[in-house]
């Protein structure tokens, strides 16, 4: 818990810096960082959002795909190939124009709509990660423990997700990365993220060279930093684990 | 004469269409040390694993103290009063020696951390390992792991316990203090029923030994009997091919 919240403050922390950063550049950026800025903090909020929201539904949907019980599976495995079936521009488009048509309380602004669709969409991933997971713990721990009196339940919460978290902790942050970028895609639907911001630049001051080079830059600073902290983050839990 | 603890009856298991367990009939009573053993391949595992359910069955039955156990009760109930070994230990990596112990005592039984923990410490000391209680299991050799599971097991203060070919995956050298473990838990006067290749174990500690061959009890007699003078041509063969070695 304090891991995450030293990395939330670290992230906020790399954005301040870089936003001062911005401003010390020569034109075109220097006199448009607050669009920068403004844009960067979008894509971050959405890649948190999204990343929750499929943290959540991964984690739901990769134990009910793997379950023993048909009802639980069949759901799972819907969602599973329609999301992954289907391009992730198009769910985005999907959530945003589409949705408040068939259901008109769910007229979500472009910020939602994004963090929604994109959450649908790395939950989808997660849960096959989460299921492999799950799958990769030894049969003979779930035999040890139900021998012992523990139910199914108690199974699953402290002897098989334990070992389970260490195993997926890698991929997961892979699908994180790749919806950092993807968030981009939201700039289909109008939503003024980091790429939107770039491009509108772009085509405001005619110097696509520049504005974009730092549009990919900020992209990669983030994308770096996210696999640094895992990188940590592995490290730490494979001293706690002793495997 | 001591009560009847375990009942089994016309137990039937197949993997498929091959039938492993081709209709067993035993009773165990309270305190007896029962040792299974038999050629590979003969269902000792299968027969061992069925009897907390951890392999179904297709038929027959299963009683603990006159208890029918069936996948429609309560299994982990009945689970609780079975302790089991492994041949692999199954200790969870994740956990230190003493989390290990104290797991199942305070999540199933309901024991308070420190009564649960005051009880590990117990058990350690009793199977000599007591000084690696923080310890992780992956730091421990195969044979002070077992020694931790079958203290683990003994946590839940289990009626009978059964041993899965506890020495088959240890060094040599390590074999002799897991079985010390198992003789002194035999002098206490638990019931066991341990699935052995150990035969010098066998004949020293058992009061009877059952010899399985094809899904089947083959002799079930003292260890004196069975490795003095074998009444079926099986055991006979199974113990010349040992012997032979």
């Amino acid at each position: 818990m304090t891991f995450l919240l030293g990395s939330f403050l670290g992230f906020a922390a790399l954005s301040f810096v870089l936003g001062k950063i911005l401003v010390l550049l020569p034109e075109p950026i220097g006199s448009r960082s607050d669009l920068f800025v403004e844009g960067a903090k979008v894509t971050l909020l959405i890649t948190l959002n999204s990343a929750l929201i499929g943290l959540v539904l991964g984690v739901l949907m990769g134990l009910a795909r793997g379950s023993p019980r048909a009802w639980l599976r069949a759901p799972a495995l819907a969602y599973i190939w329609l999301i992954r079936g289907t391009p992730v521009l198009v769910q985005i488009m999907f959530v945003f124009y589409a949705l408040p048509v068939l259901v008109p309380q769910l007229q979500l602004d472009e910020f939602w709509a994004a963090s929604i669709a994109l959450g649908l969409n790395v939950g989808a991933y997660n849960a096959e990660v989460i299921r492999a997971g799950i799958q990769a713990v030894p049969q003979g721990q779930t035999e040890a423990a139900r021998s012992l009196g523990l139910s199914n339940v108690s199974t699953l919460r402290w002897i098989v997700l334990p070992q389970a978290i260490r195993i997926v902790v890698p991929p997961l942050v892979n699908n994180i990365v790749a919806l950092l970028k993807d968030s981009s895609l939201a700039s289909a639907i109008g939503l003024l993220e980091l790429t939107l911001a770039g491009n509108r630049i772009s085509s405001e001051t005619f110097l696509p060279v520049p504005v974009l080079t730092t549009v990919a830059a900020l992209y990669l600073i983030y994308t770096t930093a996210i696999t640094i902290v895992t990188t940590l983050l592995e490290r730490m839990m494979k001293l706690r684990a002793h495997v | 004469m001591s009560e009847v603890l375990l009942s089994i009856r016309a137990l039937h298991k197949s993997y498929g269409s091959f039938h492993v367990l081709k209709g067993i009939d035993l009773d165990v009573k309270t305190k007896e040390v029962l040792c299974v053993v038999g050629p590979s391949g003969s269902g000792k595992s299968s027969f061992i694993r069925s009897i907390n359910q951890l392999e179904p069955y297709q038929s027959g039955e299963v009683r603990l103290h006159g208890h029918l156990i069936d996948s429609n009760m309560n299994i982990d109930k009945i689970r609780q009063e079975i302790g089991m070994v492994f041949q692999s230990f199954n200790l969870f990596p994740h956990l230190t020696v003493l989390e290990n112990l104290t797991l199942a005592p305070m999540r199933v039984r309901g024991l308070s951390a420190q009564q649960a923990k005051a009880k590990a410490l117990e058990l350690l000391r009793r199977v000599n390992i007591v000084e690696q209680k923080d310890k992780y299991p992956s730091k421990l050799s195969g044979g002070q792991q077992q020694r931790v599971a079958i203290a683990r097991a003994l946590a839940m203060e289990p009626k009978i316990m059964l041993f899965d070919e506890p020495t088959s995956a240890l060094d040599p050298e390590m074999i002799s203090e897991v079985l010390n473990v198992m003789k002194d838990l035999a002098k206490s006067g638990m019931t066991m029923i341990v699935v052995t290749h150990e035969m010098g174990f066998a004949r020293e500690v058992a009061d009877r030994v059952i010899f399985m061959d094809g899904g089947l009890i083959v002799e079930d007699t003292t260890p004196d009997e069975f490795f003095t003078s074998p009444k079926h041509p099986r055991s006979q063969l199974f113990l010349s091919q040992i012997l032979a070695r």
